[in-house]
């Protein structure tokens, strides 16, 4: 349940710390984000010397959420934290790794790319 | 944090596949994988037999040995307390496995042939299944622009629709890093710069490179 204001960790070495939403994409009154949304947030925390600066305006993926993800086969995946990882346009990851665990759903979401950088894939 | 999640999903996800799986899943032979021809594929195959690792669980980060080692408690776990309480239906026969690899790697070779035609450099086949669940073969390749990505992933593309019956999703049109997803195969197409920032070959350096029939004409055309 990500809204418009609400802080991310950033689940990647694109060099971003913290991300805040600003904006859910997809649909023009969406109250919430989920796993597999992409939402526009602004960098609230970074790391220094990387290409990503502070109070950069940027779009990123929602991959982990603390509210649950649901499965039709009963399953139930709920994380400790909220999560994102930083995309360009293109849809391409800005960083070159994901760090912790995310979930299948990202792949139907045709986010392929952060799968397969991810390590563990839930 | 997550990763302490993470540490309990992955244990309550590898016993579930313990149970599930039959306890003698472990091959650490699999350095024998390493055959190119398609009339070999079966050899191949009988070797690959079973994943190295539990499916879920892939931690490229780790060296093979810890892995082992927990693959190992996890095994002497189950034979002291372990029974099958449930296996899944939807399962396939060992034998039906090894046909479906089969298959796969005939179309995945059958692309990168066609990557290899379309002049696409430094085409790597990476058999990924020991290590991540959710495909079987990776298919790494560069191309060195935009036009020449789309033309590969036109020309891959009308092969597997032609072919065998498949069709792509991931990326519509041309991009710096463009994947295509099979199901069982994935397809990379990389500009060089992208290529060498991903680096996709080192964060799956665990998986065993499979070699291709024409990859010295490659060498000699670059």
């Amino acid at each position: 349940m990500i809204q418009p204001q609400t802080h991310l960790n950033v689940a990647d070495n694109s060099g971003a710390r913290e991300l805040m939403c600003i904006r859910i994409i997809g649909a023009s009154n969406r109250r919430y984000a989920h796993i597999g949304d992409v939402i526009v947030a602004v960098i609230k925390d970074a790391v220094p010397n990387m290409p990503l600066e502070r109070s950069e305006v940027v779009r990123a993926v929602i991959v982990r959420t603390c509210k649950e993800l649901k499965r039709d086969n009963g399953m139930i995946i709920r994380y400790d934290d909220n999560a994102a990882v930083v995309i360009d346009q293109e849809g391409n990851p800005k960083g070159t790794r994901v760090f912790g665990a995310i979930a299948r759903e990202l792949r139907q979401f045709n986010f392929t790319k952060i799968v397969s950088l991810a390590p563990e894939v839930l | 944090m997550a990763t302490s999640l993470a540490a309990s999903f992955q244990i309550r996800f590898s016993v579930s596949n313990l149970i599930s799986h039959d306890p003698c899943h472990v091959s650490p032979n699999h350095n024998g994988l390493r055959s190119s021809h398609l009339s070999e594929s079966y050899k191949l195959h009988r070797s690959i037999h079973k994943p190295l690792r539990s499916p879920v669980f892939a931690p490229m980060a780790l060296g093979s040995n810890t892995s082992q080692d927990t693959d190992d408690m996890y095994d002497d776990l189950f034979k002291k307390y372990g029974k099958v309480v449930y296996k899944r239906n939807d399962q396939k026969s060992p034998i039906a496995e090894v046909d479906d690899d089969a298959e796969c790697l005939a179309f995945a070779v059958a692309m990168a042939k066609i990557a290899s035609d379309v002049k696409a450099a430094e085409i790597k086949l990476l058999f990924v299944k020991p290590l991540v669940y959710w495909t079987k073969f990776f298919l790494i390749t560069t191309a060195f622009s935009r036009p020449q990505i789309d033309a590969i992933r036109t020309r891959i593309n009308d092969l597997a629709e032609k072919q065998y019956g498949k069709f792509a999703t991931g990326d519509s049109k041309a991009n710096s890093w463009t994947l295509l997803d099979f199901g069982d195969i994935v397809v990379h197409i990389f500009l060089p710069e992208q290529r060498k920032l991903y680096n996709l070959e080192e964060f799956y350096a665990n998986a065993t490179p499979i070699d291709l029939p024409f990859e010295d004409q490659q060498m000699f055309g670059r």
